[in-house]
């Protein structure tokens, strides 16, 4: 212990250092100990000459939270360094309730500029032992510490203050805007009705804080007696007066039955909206479905650029909503507008372009940024308007990779097979995203021509074309792709050979499935793959005798595929195809089978599956635990 | 090709279930139209068992999103299965269609929309 005292007592000598870093030290360390000594070193590095040093003592001070702390800081308080003062001052709120007995003593000491110190403080505390020693100071002979008494007492927000305040209001002059204030911060219904006397001063100020006061207490009676002021001929007292029925009706879910000369107000409630405050947005957005006219559009578009994105989002559903007769505003502001803006804009246009709109709209398709350009393509094809088409292609050999693939897009959605040849140039641009936009165009437009120039394709010279083909085939999809996929099974490229398979499996319409057959020897393990997935999507359980030799195939995948596929089928008539491979030497079959089983409702299977739950690898554990549930439940 | 359908308030929502290509999409379209001449034009294509989709199917579903268009009608999607979903993505229609990822977040959209 006497070491500890001993310590303390040099680190209280080491804050005298002239050097920095000694003191700095000193009151981390001072900070570790809980000895009153520590206490009165760090109150006195309050004062030190560097700031930093000064804010380390005060957070280690902030974190002791005692009375014996909070006493040594209350000298603090009458300080002749303001930086001081004010440290001290916050280091108490940061103590918080420990330090308000010490502040209630202090509260009537000689100093009037500690008193309103710690009145401050207590306020800040927000502790409601304080309110009785703050309605005493309501009648100080300072005019600064009953001013912040009553504005202390509207932070704590007990209604054992309203009497007092209502006296101090009644007293004195100079605190009524603080009492007013203050009860409204309350916010008891019961101050309303000397609230509602105070509407008759004729201190803009005061009046101006009565009906802020009334709005806050929100009760929905309120709004009739605000209503009259609405028409105020000060226009800040007649804001406050809406903006106090707006807090109400917030309050209140929008409901107060009361019709609100709104027009009037159309500058100060957008206003609101561009400042972001919440309330204002909330009821003027409410509003708006029936509210609109010129003059609410021209205001709604004036706020996009100011708005956060969740108002962004309501601003843009309500001007979707308003629709074709915001057109043309929509359109003028579009023309001077940033680009961000313009994105909004047309995201907006996209809910309710038509063919005259697109019209207007092509003559922004050169845009200098590129990302309003790709979006006006989109927005085109959108529209549906078939004149668009010429500008389209011109913006389907712009500059920027990603404006010519919404272009090809937008083609795809309003074009006739007329436009192919354009469309099948796209195949040959240099970036991937613009190549497969122009064959989903083209997939979209289909057609006979579109079908034999991909069959021919099959056989291109490049073998991303020879890609783009097949994978267009598969996704047109109609009967006349059936017969040039078949073909396709002996193409080259195994790649090829696949995507063809998998087309097949899709369209499951297959006449001849020979081929596909002769595929489940395909040197490729991948297309073998496809060909079982194939087979069994076109022909179901008669597929199974002709893939059952794959479950010894080379290709430990293409045996564990096999498996999954017959087990897809859910017949019980296929388990005993199956369960030699629950004792599999390799540990990825023994789990397709067990799910396999489990899937084909195979109760014979039980016993093997019970011996597996004992096996090291615990996904193989973990495979069985699931199956023998599900059959023990005797579900499928 | 079945197709159920389900009038809300607000929305008629319509389950596809089977293949979607040229004999079932024109069947579909007129069933839509026939929803026209009562008036709705707030549609929801729950396309969760559709299994297969082709370029006709595709084209079916782009015309009866222009019919609605034209009616200042409102068309909605969702539950696409992943394989039709790519197409989607790569025929680009993913950008004119407004695709929700289940029924409920769909249905929602209107109810928002004909609450604000």
């Amino acid at each position: 212990m006497s070491n500890v005292i001993d310590r303390i007592g040099q680190l209280l000598a080491q804050l005298q250092s002239p050097d920095f870093y000694e003191r700095e030290e000193a009151v981390k360390e001072l900070g570790m100990y809980s000895e009153d000594e520590t206490v009165a070193g760090l109150v006195l590095a309050l004062e030190d000459s560097d700031l930093g040093i000064r804010e380390l003592a005060a957070d280690r001070l902030g974190q002791m939270k005692g009375e014996i702390v909070s006493q040594l800081l209350i000298r603090f308080l009458s300080h002749g360094d303001i930086g001081t003062r004010n440290l001290a001052a916050e280091i108490l709120v940061r103590i918080g309730r420990p330090a308000v007995p010490p502040l209630i003593e202090a509260i009537d000491n000689d100093d009037h500029d500690v008193r309103k110190f710690v009145v401050d403080v207590l306020g800040l505390i927000k502790d409601d032992a304080a309110v009785e020693p703050l309605c005493g100071r309501l009648s100080d002979e300072n005019p600064n510490v009953v001013c912040s008494a009553a504005e202390a007492l509207g932070e704590i927000g007990s209604s054992r203050a309203i009497t007092p305040l209502v006296a101090a209001y009644d007293g004195t002059e100079d605190v009524r805007l603080q009492a007013v204030e203050a009860l409204g911060k309350i916010g008891d219904p019961s101050a309303l009705d000397t609230l509602f006397g105070y509407l008759k001063s004729d201190d803009p100020l005061i009046l101006y804080a009565v009906i802020e006061a009334i709005g806050s207490i929100g009760l929905k009676d309120s709004v009739s007696s605000l209503r009259k002021y609405l028409d105020h001929k000060d226009p800040t007292i007649a804001e406050a007066a809406l903006t106090a029925i707006i807090n109400i009706s917030i309050k209140h879910g929008g409901k107060i039955d009361c019709d609100l000369p709104l027009d009037r107000f159309t500058g100060f409630l957008f206003g609101g909206i561009k400042n972001r405050d919440k309330n204002i947005t909330e009821f003027t957005l409410n509003r708006l479905t029936h509210w609109y006219g010129q003059g609410i559009v021209k205001s709604l578009l004036e706020v996009l650029d100011f708005v956060d994105e969740v108002t962004l989002k309501r601003v843009s559903e309500v001007l979707g909503e308003v629709g074709p007769s915001a057109a043309e505003l929509i359109l003028e502001k579009f023309a001077g507008a940033s680009s961000g803006t313009k994105l909004v804009l047309l995201d907006i246009i996209k809910q309710f372009i038509d063919d005259d709109m697109a019209q207007k709209l092509e003559a922004f398709a050169d845009d200098p940024d590129p990302e309003v350009r790709q979006k006006v393509a989109y927005t085109l094809g959108m529209a549906g308007y078939a004149g668009a088409v010429p500008t389209l292609k011109k913006l389907a050999v712009d500059e920027v990779g990603h404006v010519r693939a919404a272009a090809f897009g937008a083609l795809g959605w309003l074009c006739s097979e007329e436009e192919a040849d354009f469309l099948f140039m796209g195949l040959q641009d240099k970036y991937p995203d613009v190549r497969e936009a122009a064959m989903g165009a083209l997939v979209i437009v289909s057609g006979p021509r579109v079908v034999a120039k991909f069959t021919a394709d099959l056989y291109h010279q490049e073998a991303e074309r020879q890609r783009l083909a097949v994978t267009a085939l598969g996704l047109i999809g109609e009967t006349e792709v059936v017969d040039p996929l078949i073909k396709a099974i002996n193409h080259p490229e195994a790649s090829v050979r696949k995507s063809a398979i998998n087309a097949l499996a899709r369209i499951a319409e297959v006449p001849n499935v020979q081929p596909l057959i002769l595929a489940l020897n395909d040197e490729n393990s991948g297309v073998r793959k496809a060909a079982i997935a194939a087979l069994i999507a076109v022909r179901g359980e008669q597929a199974v005798p002709e893939i059952r030799f794959l479950l010894d195939d080379e290709d430990v995948w293409v045996r564990y595929h096999t498996i999954s596929s017959i087990g897809d089928l859910g017949l019980d008539k296929f388990s005993d195809y199956l369960i030699p491979y629950l004792e599999d030497e390799q540990d990825i079959l023994k789990i397709a089978a067990t799910k396999a089983l489990a899937q084909m409702g195979c109760k014979r299977a039980l016993p093997e599956l019970k011996k597996l739950r004992r096996e090291k690898n615990k996904d193989i554990v973990e495979a069985a635990e699931i199956a023998v549930s599900s059959l023990e439940r005797g579900r499928r | 090709m079945e197709i159920t359908l389900r009038e809300d308030a607000n929305v008629t929502t319509l389950s596809l279930k089977g293949r979607l290509d040229l004999a079932t999409g024109s069947a579909l379209k007129e069933q839509i139209i026939q929803l026209f001449e009562k008036e709705k034009t707030t549609i929801h294509l729950n396309l969760g068992e559709v299994e297969f989709i082709n370029s006709s199917g595709l084209g079916s579903l782009v015309s009866i999103m222009k019919e609605i268009r034209l009616r200042k009608g409102r068309l909605t999607l969702s539950n696409l299965a992943s394989y039709v979903q790519e197409i989607f993505e790569i025929t680009q229609l993913s950008h004119i269609f407004e695709i929700f990822a289940t029924e409920e977040e769909a249905l929602n959209s209107y109810q928002a929309v004909t609450a604000s």
